[in-house]
């Protein structure tokens, strides 16, 4: 496990084909429920595959399918140990 | 004879579930509603095929097809749909067994939804769906292996094309033969160090409340949606009594459990490819699944070639309903129109044969008029989605619909409202919540639809100059056409805006979007859907727009006059009840630069908008005005008032256009609304408000213009 500091990085701060282990899923409501559903639980692996045309929403790659997030949305999951 | 097994039929989206339902029931199924919302179900009985015939002694099983989706958690109606028909409700029983269908390609994701069914103890039969395409991927697994890691029975299909459909069949029929002993429910069980999650599901179970339903109360209430659930008074004091920390927390380790027993299920599949992918893997960066799309996406979501692509497929799309159902239509009108003539002759003229003929069957034909459009519209909205382009459409116009405050599947219905108000509202139904619908809906009809465009050209044609040249190759028409498109256009974008933020305050609705793999869609799919939305339509809006075309006819043409008694220039019309109506509005009309005659025209105008031409033309004694308005167009030039000055002047033709590009003058357009939001609340504000708006348009651009002194 990677260090913790207070300020973890969060999922919008990836680069293209970045990859990184999800740390937690942040926030409350529906929204924070959804993404642990679709399987941003803390451990699993998470690769950035594209940016829309217009910088927002992503494309995201994780547990064997892709996902597109608004960076808004990706900024709730923290993320740790970002490899190329 | 007992009574036919009930079969849920559940799975994610995109895992072709519909494909196995419509090849299970042979496609005859009903199409069932939940009063207040527009999930639908569909149920049907299971069909006899050459492999397998239903036993004499009992009657085939019947399925009930749920709407997919990605959990049990209530945070969408689709999942409170599925969860209460799995569940069951007050008057609906739980069902006897649940059909699960699982993308085989998929498992990492698909099992999470799996367990939370599994949870439930229902009798289960999965199908390990799309085997071929796994396979492809380098990601297949063996049906034996699943079905020894989750003791259950498991086949093999491949829902497209047919195969492993007897396997299902008989499996499905074992399940009425045990007398469906109930398994134990499988519930992922707290560890001690799960504190939180044991404190709320203790304090939830405590009531009396299964283990199951305590863990979906849970989850609704993390997701702040317990109103979703039908809870009993009980089950909300106990879930308002958690504690909020201990909530938040006990929710992510309730996730966490499930997704764990997903990982050790994966992890007894053997040489699957499918592990879950936990960090520091030697992975590829694309989902195995992907790889093939990956190289389509290159393209349609290039940023670049992306948007241009889109603007293509949009362009098709729109160009499909704006032109190509025109031949439908006319064929259409040509038939009604032959009809009426059949019955005029066989019954002579009189009142019997204009209500059959301007009423009835005119009624009948500005409800079958629509039918291509919306067929054209579901048969491309059915392809896109189905091919999996429609998530890569919301993918790349999110960004801008994320301003008005909706996402990107807002997007096609406002564009098809250029067309049509009519599939376009239909076509609302993808959007999650019923008040990003209803803003949408709110918003479709001040897009400029096909139907204003005769409006369009007989105010220009008969106060402009239509081809005078401006500046280069735009004319005096064109630029005031085109200022009407952007002024409906931001105008709808704005009033949606403005709804968002005030009327139906909403956050801007999150995109949690699966880009699932490129396929090829299935056409008999995508027809039955086309065929669903159009009976629908037929059904439902047909018989208001029907009646409301009786009701204006009758208003147009009670009380009836002899001829010999019209005055100089009088029109049997003014006569009539919506002559009366008409003349009484003048007061009103006035200030907007228009008199009674546009006032009747306006009321007539109310069945379709360009039903104003003919009207108009019967104010003022012209016949077929609305084949060929030329000569409508010179009496509306050259109309003079008492004093000899020009009745119509270009201000007042402005004021006409903008009151056109704002108002709901479209009964099919409320009826369509009252059908999709299960209400006259909506249709009554839209009419209330777009009137108003309008009227205050004009009147504006009437009574500024005046001031300037641009009598035009």
């Amino acid at each position: 496990m990677a260090f913790q500091d207070d300020n973890p990085m969060t999922l919008d701060g990836l680069n293209l084909g970045q990859r990184a282990e999800v740390l937690a899923v942040t926030g409350h409501g529906s929204m924070s429920v959804r993404l642990l559903e679709m399987g941003f639980v803390p451990g699993v692996e998470v690769a950035l595959i594209k940016r829309a045309p217009l910088g927002d929403p992503l494309e995201l790659r994780l547990r064997g399918y892709h996902v597109s997030l608004r960076r808004a949305e990706a900024r709730r999951v923290q993320i740790t140990g970002v490899t190329a | 004879m007992s009574r036919p097994l009930r079969i849920a039929v559940a799975g994610n989206p995109n895992v072709g579930k519909t494909s196995l339902f419509n090849l299970l029931t042979g496609s005859r199924y009903k199409v069932g509603n939940y009063p207040g919302i527009t999930v639908e179900t569909r149920e049907g009985t299971i069909r006899a095929t050459k492999g397998w015939q239903p036993r004499a002694d009992t009657p085939a099983p019947t399925l009930v097809d749920l709407p997919g989706t990605y959990s049990l958690t209530p945070i969408s109606e689709d999942e409170a749909i599925a969860f209460r028909t799995l569940t069951g409700t007050i008057d609906q029983a739980a069902p006897d067994a649940v059909l699960l269908v699982l993308d085989a390609s998929n498992l990492a994701r698909n099992l999470y939804l799996a367990l939370q069914v599994f949870e439930l103890g229902l009798p289960c039969v999965v199908a390990l769906n799309m085997v071929d395409l796994a396979a492809d991927a380098g990601v297949g697994i063996e049906a034996k292996q699943l079905e020894a890691a989750l003791g259950l029975p498991v086949v093999a299909t491949v829902a497209r094309g047919g195969v492993g459909l007897d396997a299902l069949l008989h499996q499905l029929d074992r399940l009425g033969q045990g007398g469906l002993p109930k398994p134990a429910p499988r519930l992922v069980e707290p560890a001690s160090s799960h504190t939180a999650l044991r404190a709320c599901l203790a304090k939830l179970e405590a009531g009396g409340v299964s283990p199951a339903r305590a863990r979906w109360l849970l989850a609704a209430v993390a997701a702040d949606n317990l109103e979703l659930c039908g809870a009993s008074v009980d089950e909300r004091e106990r879930a308002a009594s958690l504690d909020p920390r201990d909530l938040e927390q006990a929710i992510r380790s309730l996730v966490e459990l499930r997704y764990a027993e997903v990982d050790r299920l994966l992890a007894q599949l053997p040489s699957s490819g499918q592990q879950p992918g936990q960090a520091g893997q030697a992975g590829q960066a694309l989902a195995p699944a992907m790889a093939r799309s990956a190289k389509i996406d290159a393209v349609l979501t290039h940023r670049v070639l992306g948007p241009l692509s889109f603007l293509l497929v949009m362009a098709l799309v729109f160009q499909s309903i704006f032109s190509w159902a025109d031949p439908f239509m006319g064929v259409i009108e040509a038939g009604i129109g032959a009809l009426s003539e059949l019955v005029v002759g066989a019954l002579g003229p009189g009142m019997f044969t204009d209500l059959l003929t301007e009423g009835v069957l005119a009624g009948v034909g500005n409800v079958v008029v629509f039918v291509p459009q919306i067929a054209l519209l579901f048969l491309f909205i059915g392809l896109l989605e189905d091919s999996g382009y429609m998530a890569r459409a919301a993918f790349i116009v999110d960004r801008l619909m994320a301003r008005v405050g909706l996402n990107g599947k807002a997007f096609v219905p406002l564009l098809s409202g250029y067309a049509c108000a009519i599939p376009a509202i239909m076509s609302t139904r993808t959007i999650a919540s019923f008040k990003d619908r209803v803003v949408t809906i709110l918003m479709i009809p001040f897009m400029s639809c096909s139907a204003r465009l005769p409006i369009y050209t007989l105010v220009i044609g008969s106060l402009f100059v239509a081809d005078a040249p401006v500046f280069g190759p735009f004319t005096q028409g064109g630029l005031i056409l085109l200022s009407m498109y952007l002024l409906s256009t931001v105008s709808a974008l704005g009033i949606g805006a403005i709804y968002k933020r005030t009327l139906l305050p909403g956050p801007t609705p999150p995109l949690v979007l699966e880009l699932p793999p490129y396929r090829l869609p299935r056409i008999r799919d995508t027809l039955h859907q086309v065929w669903d939305r159009t009976a629908d339509f037929l059904r439902d809006a047909g018989t208001i727009i029907l009646a409301v075309t009786i009701v204006l006819w009758g208003l147009l043409s009670f009380p009836q006059v002899d001829e010999a008694e019209l005055g100089p220039g009088e029109t049997a019309i003014e006569r009539s009840v919506a002559g009366r109506v008409g003349k009484a509005m003048e007061p009103a009309l006035e200030p907007i630069g228009q008199d009674w005659r546009i006032g009747i025209g306006l009321i007539g105008s109310f069945a379709a908008r360009e039903v104003l031409v003919s009207t108009l033309g019967l104010v003022y004694g012209i016949e077929n005005a609305d084949e060929d308005d030329a000569p409508l167009r010179e009496v509306i030039r050259d109309a003079k008032d008492e004093a000899g000055k020009p009745r119509y002047t270009r201000l007042s033709g402005i004021a006409l256009l903008v009151f056109f590009v704002y108002a709901c003058q479209c009964m099919s357009t409320l009826a369509v609304v009252r059908r999709e939001t299960r209400s006259w609340k909506w249709p009554a504000f839209m009419l209330v408000s777009m009137t108003a708006i309008a009227y205050l348009a004009a009147l504006l651009v009437f009574q500024v213009g005046r001031l300037l002194g641009l009598g035009l």
